[in-house]
């Protein structure tokens, strides 16, 4: 009312053509303007202060910078554990003396006073379970195999029988052809290769090539018949670093009394638990299972759960240790930021005297100091999620798995990051505005 | 508005003033009526100004001036809307100010009042444009405009040449000279200077107050405070305060 009363009996009181302005006529535009505003005295005070806000972004970066990593490393891991486990799937168990994970010495004893598993054991499964689809033994060694003058070390022997071990493995042939049963059974001295031979032995020659080739595992010759698509790496190991052998090769070399272990998959997984009951009794009646033996059942069956379960509680502890040392980090970054704000309405009291005798109200002061608070958190947590993702980037590639770049998480640690900068920066921002404008013209 | 005659009753202080408390007069940019400062200090109370009245006209150019310790700053606070009276009522531009809150104030210093202070008080890092922008940017003018505005009224201060320099690459002169362009900017009822050549020596200081003239002689309503006689004289009308109460008010030109 007043305004629109006396703009006309103000007259333009210097000379330079004035501008009537219709000064309130967008609330929202005078808040960008005062945002806008807000964002560059922000700016340039952090960087006329390199080296503190350098200072003060550092443990919102370390924290941002943990959670990212960790996310990261993790998710790139479950996408390989994902793929690694459903190439065998959810439809196969095994039977073996020992558990894979022995959880102490008094299991490691207990377990070494079971009746080896054999190739009977694997015999009767397959004559006696009717839920069970396919069956097979596989034994494991780890040998040098060499070429010529080219030599592979630690390489996986693996005898397999029969060969449809070659299905349950859910391996598949590249070149050359899987040994006849008749091969099988007669112990002849030949494998088939996974793709990491060609490369260690043969210095990348095409698959075919190789197939015929001699090669010596553990000092006997060996002729390859066929190779393997590859697999690929989980957690750095190779998958592809195997010579499958026929079984009765395997136990020519290694001796048939050694344990086995027996694989036994089912057509779907539904029918999981049927062949894994009709599995247990069999074991049990061919173990004699007897008082003494206690609650010891003689052998152990085990789903891939066992590893999912594992990895499953050491990643979950990995993201609880993180999101432990990102919210201390935070904390702390929050608090380092609430200080540097306190010193910096400190140092520049004159300066919001200055604003507010031209005009500047509270929220104008708060807005300032809070949107300079988030500009130095959300900066500090953009560099983390680039440092993070640089830093996932260099673990993904020396131990090999999928780098996944979550937008999400980005957001998500900027997102963080800014809502400490708002928290950390209220207080200092609120003194801020709450200065007395003569007080604060006064300061130096 | 109420621009009828109000009597209020005599207050609990000691020295009662003689002056008839009544309303303001439409036709006064300003109107100070028995106005009192009164601060505490720990348990004593201090009266800065006794019950001050006076009006000041559009287009003016007045002086105010008194010796330390006179009341001078509190009463140039006030004025500039700095401040509110403990007591009394002050209209600037057919607005009661005196119990006005924060923010409401801040919207008039921004709108009514353009400040010139001793020490420039310009914004260091930013240019000398981008600080006359500044009263523009809390009235909520559009960046185009604003910037026509700031430039329009350097070229008034004869700064056009320096608009991208920062104040510590000029000089005292020109610093004031862009704080002079920052107070007009907003086309203000009143230019509030306070001591505007106390930092500057005295050939700078003479150009200053002739650019105060010729703002005054366009039609500015134009408010010195200072305690040196000579720049006072520049001035139409001169109020001279002491000990917290108007001492002389006479116009000398």
């Amino acid at each position: 009312m007043e305004r629109s009363g006396d703009q006309g009996a103000k007259p333009h009181r210097y000379t330079f053509a004035p501008i009537l302005t219709e000064r309130f006529s967008g609330l929202s535009l005078l808040r960008l303007t005062a945002i806008w505003e807000a964002f560059r005295v922000a700016t340039g005070s952090l960087r006329s202060n390199k080296l503190r806000t350098a200072l003060t972004l550092m443990g919102i970066v370390v924290g941002v910078t943990a959670v990212i990593a960790v996310v990261t490393i993790i998710k790139g891991l479950d996408k390989t554990v994902a793929q690694t486990f459903s190439s065998q799937g959810s439809t196969v168990f095994t039977i073996s003396k020992n558990p894979q994970i022995i959880k102490s010495r008094e299991e490691f004893v207990k377990f070494n006073k079971r009746k080896d598993v054999t190739h009977d054991d694997a015999e009767a499964i397959t004559r006696l379970c009717s839920a069970c689809w396919r069956v097979g033994v596989a034994g494991n060694a780890l040998e040098t195999v060499k070429y010529g003058d080219q030599k592979a070390e630690n390489v996986r022997i693996r005898g397999v029988d029969p060969t449809t071990m070659f299905d349950i493995d859910g391996v598949t042939i590249d070149a050359g052809r899987i040994w006849t049963d008749s091969e099988g059974a007669s112990g002849h001295e030949i494998c088939v290769v996974g793709t990491d031979m060609l490369k260690n032995l043969f210095e990348n020659s095409p698959p075919d090539r190789v197939v015929g080739q001699e090669i010596r595992i553990a000092g006997r010759p060996y002729t390859i018949i066929g190779t393997l698509e590859p697999l690929g790496s989980i957690f750095g190991f190779s998958r592809d670093n195997v010579v499958y052998i026929p079984y009765s090769t395997y136990a020519k070399s290694y001796g048939a009394r050694r344990s086995l272990v027996i694989f036994i998959q089912v057509p779907a997984a539904e029918q999981l638990e049927v062949a894994e009951d009709q599995v247990r009794t069999i074991m049990h009646n061919r173990r004699g299972h007897t008082p003494e033996d206690g609650d010891d059942e003689g052998f152990a069956l085990e789903t891939q759960d066992v590893f999912l379960n594992l990895y499953g509680a050491a990643t979950s502890n990995i993201y609880i240790v993180t999101i432990g040392v990102a919210a201390v980090s935070l904390v702390v970054g929050g608090i380092v930021v609430m200080n540097i704000m306190l010193v910096s309405v400190t140092e520049r009291t004159k300066e919001i005297g200055i604003r507010k005798a031209i005009g500047a109200r509270q929220k104008d002061i708060l807005t300032q100091f809070l949107i300079e608070a988030v500009t130095v958190t959300a900066i500090g947590g953009a560099i983390g999620v680039g440092t993070g993702f640089g830093l996932a980037y260099v673990i993904s590639a020396l131990i090999g798995f999928p780098l996944l770049i979550s937008v999400a998480s980005a957001v998500l640690g900027v997102g963080v990051s800014s809502i400490v900068g708002i928290v950390s920066g209220l207080w200092p921002a609120w003194r801020a505005a709450k200065l007395d404008p003569i007080e604060a013209l006064r300061a130096e | 508005m109420s621009n009828m005659t109000l009597t209020l009753p005599p207050t609990e202080s000691v020295i009662k003033p003689k002056i008839t408390v009544d309303g303001h007069d439409p036709r006064m940019l300003i109107s100070m009526r028995n106005i009192w400062k009164t601060y505490q200090m720990g348990s004593e109370s201090v009266h800065a100004l006794h019950g001050v009245s006076f009006d000041i006209p559009r287009g003016e150019y007045i002086a105010i001036i008194g010796p330390s310790g006179s009341g001078k700053s509190t009463l140039m606070n006030l004025i500039g809307c700095l401040d509110t009276p403990s007591q009394g009522e002050y209209w600037l531009n057919a607005k009661n100010v005196s119990d006005m809150d924060d923010d409401e104030l801040a919207r008039i210093r921004n709108q009514e009042v353009g400040f010139v202070f001793q020490t420039f008080n310009l914004l260091a890092r930013a240019t000398a444009l981008h600080n006359v922008e500044l009263p523009l940017i809390y009235g909520g003018v559009g960046s185009a405009q604003r910037h026509d505005m700031a430039k329009k009224a350097l070229e008034a201060v004869d700064l056009s040449e320096r608009m991208m320099h920062k104040p510590n690459e000029l000089s005292g002169g020109q610093r004031q000279r862009v704080a002079i362009a920052r107070a007009l900017v907003n086309h203000p009822s009143i230019l509030l200077a306070d001591e505007p050549t106390g930092a500057l020596d005295t050939h700078t200081s003479m150009e200053i107050m002739d650019l105060f003239e010729r703002l005054h002689s366009e039609g500015n309503t134009i408010i010195v405070v200072t305690h040196e006689h000579d720049i006072a004289a520049r001035a139409h009308r001169v109020i001279s305060i002491r000990d917290g109460l108007i001492e002389k008010d006479e116009r000398i030109k």
